[in-house]
């Protein structure tokens, strides 16, 4: 039998975004995989450039469509380090709060994936009606389903909707329970461990070596988890990282599902400890931070640890960067991915739950030379002075 | 030259093609409404694989460079046709008029046939998804067929080789090698390895567009219709029509109820479970029947 590509993506039934893996194949075996970004980058890093401090919230927010409120916290975290603010209590538990529930569905989202790619759509119908849950308690509490708009700068927006916390209570209380269903196919059911028990096996050493973030790491025995630094209100809530052994997909989605268990006990929490008060540090119009003054923010976001560096240029950013989890996740891709057979191929990549529009980056292809190259800073600037000339 | 106008009817309208392809597409309707209602869904109508069908009729055939387009015309085609033989000798209660003796072998040959026309089909659009997805129908062939030629024999062995019906209550292990089996020949969970949308998009199918789809829709319609019926009469003994709906909605029901539950197999894993653990069970039955225990 002989060798060949299988092209995986750009368009492709499995994948909810676009990003293009050339599988090289034999029968049904993958011999290697190589990965190719490049298909919805955005520039959103550059437009950070010339916006003011608090315009950048707006955008940060739409880097991901999944996961914005940890881009804005991530953002705003940042900025106030730099200007030396502490953000009213009731502002860091309200930030706490909405993200911890979008964590709740964002794995919901992942592993209501895994079970559709190992074929099983009735556990992904039953997860997607589950998680309207806590959609509508997302709603209950900011008004929107999607992109809360909560922070702003020294704290957030308004305050969450008391007169629902009744019902956010209990649509927790009606999930903590369906989290113990979909816990307990994952143990039991042999149909769903067949296909993702010591599939995409990912060892402890290895792990190190390549230092994924997120339930990936945690799932392979690592317990690296951003939210024990203490930033915001962790610090009140005595956070202590869900870690599993099994390092296989099975074991990704258990410490997912077995997260938002504990995302439903920290929300408990912080509305039991939310203190009264302001909500917000009244700051001026436009802010202005002492240029070259530079700083790295850190949250643990749905899929690992999000990392902004941000560099002031006074009244707004002279450099925005941001490592979003799935970027690091992507380097254990090409080691998982060795020696499986198609099958496996999908259900492996929607157990990393990656996030391409996040973490797309630039990649040029020469279609006249039949080659490619990443561009870097100097190239562009190189480009932009080229263009000046003429 | 006389034609027999009660046979040209039994061929072309009841229980022939029309019939076939008419109740066909309801069990397929039937199965995704109440599949979609099983998984919290609303789903589609039931008239849905009919609305397809017309649809796809309408559309026009998209043949690709790399297709080998002399095979993509004929492999529909032959397919149909062979599903069409097998449509005219199913026995259905009260009209047999077309079986002979040795029918049973007949009807096994050709829906292997307009099985491996399937698979050629993918072979011959030139995708490596459809190629990989008609190694997997092919693959997938040879694991499912022999538990259930195993089960056809032993009704067969115990029924004379007629294809009268037959109540399959001493043959447990022939019924569920039966079962398992038409499962893998309809492609649905936990076998539905050659269509798995998420692996290799629409299989062997992947290039094909048009009435060549809708033509590959009928072959799969008839297929529901002669399979379920096959098991309402060979073992679950329709001996009258109302037994015989009977019999084929508790096939289907039994159907819906394996297509939500089971997350999907790989290849390998078919293999393993038809050839070790379905076949062995069917081989006792089938060696109860020679010897007339």
């Amino acid at each position: 039998m002989h060798d060949y590509i299988l092209p995986f993506g750009p368009q492709h039934p499995a994948l909810i975004e676009p990003v293009h893996i050339k599988l090289k194949v034999e029968g049904e075996t993958v011999l290697g995989s190589e990965l190719i970004l490049g298909y919805n980058h955005k520039g959103i890093e550059k437009a950070f450039e010339n916006r003011w401090w608090q315009k950048g919230v707006y955008l940060s927010e739409r880097v991901c469509g999944i996961c914005g409120h940890y881009h804005t916290t991530c953002y705003c975290n940042g900025i106030e380090k730099m200007m030396g603010l502490e953000i009213p209590e009731r502002a860091q538990y309200i930030r706490v709060i909405i993200g911890e529930l979008e964590r709740i569905h964002s794995h919901m989202l992942a592993v209501g994936i895994v079970a559709w790619e190992i074929g099983l759509d009735t556990l992904f119908h039953y997860l997607f009606r589950d998680r309207e849950l806590v959609m509508d308690a997302h709603e209950f509490l900011t008004g929107n389903r999607v992109h809360f708009v909560m922070n702003v700068v020294g704290g957030v927006r308004r305050d969450i909707n008391l007169l629902k916390v009744g019902e956010v209570e209990y649509a927790l209380h009606k999930l903590d329970e369906r989290f113990d269903y979909y816990l307990r196919i994952f143990k039991n059911d042999a149909s769903v461990k067949n296909r993702t028990k010591n599939v995409g096996y990912l060892s402890k050493q290895k792990a190190k070596e390549l230092s994924p973030v997120g339930p990936t790491v945690r799932a392979s025995g690592i317990d690296y988890d951003v939210r024990e630094t203490g930033y915001l209100a962790y610090k009140y809530l005595n956070f202590r990282p869900v870690v599993g052994h099994g390092g296989d997909v099975l074991e990704r989605c258990v410490v997912r599902l077995k997260e938002c268990k504990q995302s439903i006990e920290l929300i408990r929490k912080a509305f039991d400890k939310m203190p009264e008060g302001e909500i917000a540090i009244k700051l001026p119009h436009i802010i202005n931070i002492k240029e070259g003054k530079e700083t790295v923010s850190r949250v643990e976001a749905p899929r690992g640890e999000l990392i902004y560096y941000i560099k002031s240029a006074g009244d707004k950013p002279s450099r925005v960067k941001i490592r979003t989890p799935t970027y690091q996740n992507f380097h254990v891709l090409d080691e998982l991915l060795k020696g499986v057979s198609i099958p496996d191929v999908p259900v492996i990549i929607a157990s990393l739950d990656p996030c391409f529009s996040c973490t797309d980056r630039m990649t040029i292809v020469d279609v006249k030379k039949k080659e490619e190259k990443v561009i870097t800073k100097h190239d562009i600037l190189h480009m932009r002075d080229g263009e000046h000339e003429h | 030259m006389n034609i027999d106008i009660s046979l040209l009817f039994y061929i072309l309208i009841f229980p022939g093609f029309l019939t076939a392809f008419i109740i066909g597409f309801l069990y397929m309707g039937i199965m995704r409404k109440i599949a979609a209602r099983m998984q919290h869904r609303i789903g589609p109508p039931i008239w849905q694989p009919f609305f397809d069908f017309f649809k796809l009729m309408s559309k026009e055939n998209i043949t690709t460079k790399e297709t080998v387009g002399l095979l993509a015309t004929f492999c529909p085609i032959i397919s149909f046709a062979a599903m069409l033989t097998v449509v005219m000798l199913l026995p259905i209660p009260g009209y047999t008029p077309l079986s002979f003796e040795g029918s049973l072998f007949v009807l096994i040959y050709f829906l292997i046939m307009s099985s491996v026309f399937f698979a050629i089909a993918g072979f011959a659009a030139g995708n490596p998804f459809a190629s990989v997805g008609s190694i997997r129908e092919l693959s997938q062939l040879f694991a499912y067929e022999f538990p259930f030629i195993i089960a056809l024999v032993t009704i067969g062995v115990a029924n004379a080789f007629s294809l009268t019906p037959y109540i399959a209550v001493n043959f447990p292990f022939a019924l569920f090698a039966f079962f398992t089996s038409i499962l893998g020949k309809l492609s649905l969970p936990p076998f539905h390895i050659p269509e798995a949308e998420q692996e290799i998009v629409a299989g062997p199918l992947t290039e094909y567009s048009g009435p060549r789809v809708a033509m590959f829709e009928l072959v799969k319609a008839a297929s529901y219709w002669v399979l379920i019926s096959l098991g309402a009469v060979l073992f679950l003994g329709a001996n009258n029509i109302s037994m015989f709906v009977l019999a084929s909605l508790s096939i289907l029901i039994l159907l819906i109820i394996f297509r939500v539950v089971f997350a999907r197999l790989t290849i390998s894993q078919a293999f393993r479970i038809y050839w070790f653990i379905i076949a062995p069970l069917a081989l006792i039955d089938l060696i109860r029947a020679l010897l007339g225990w």
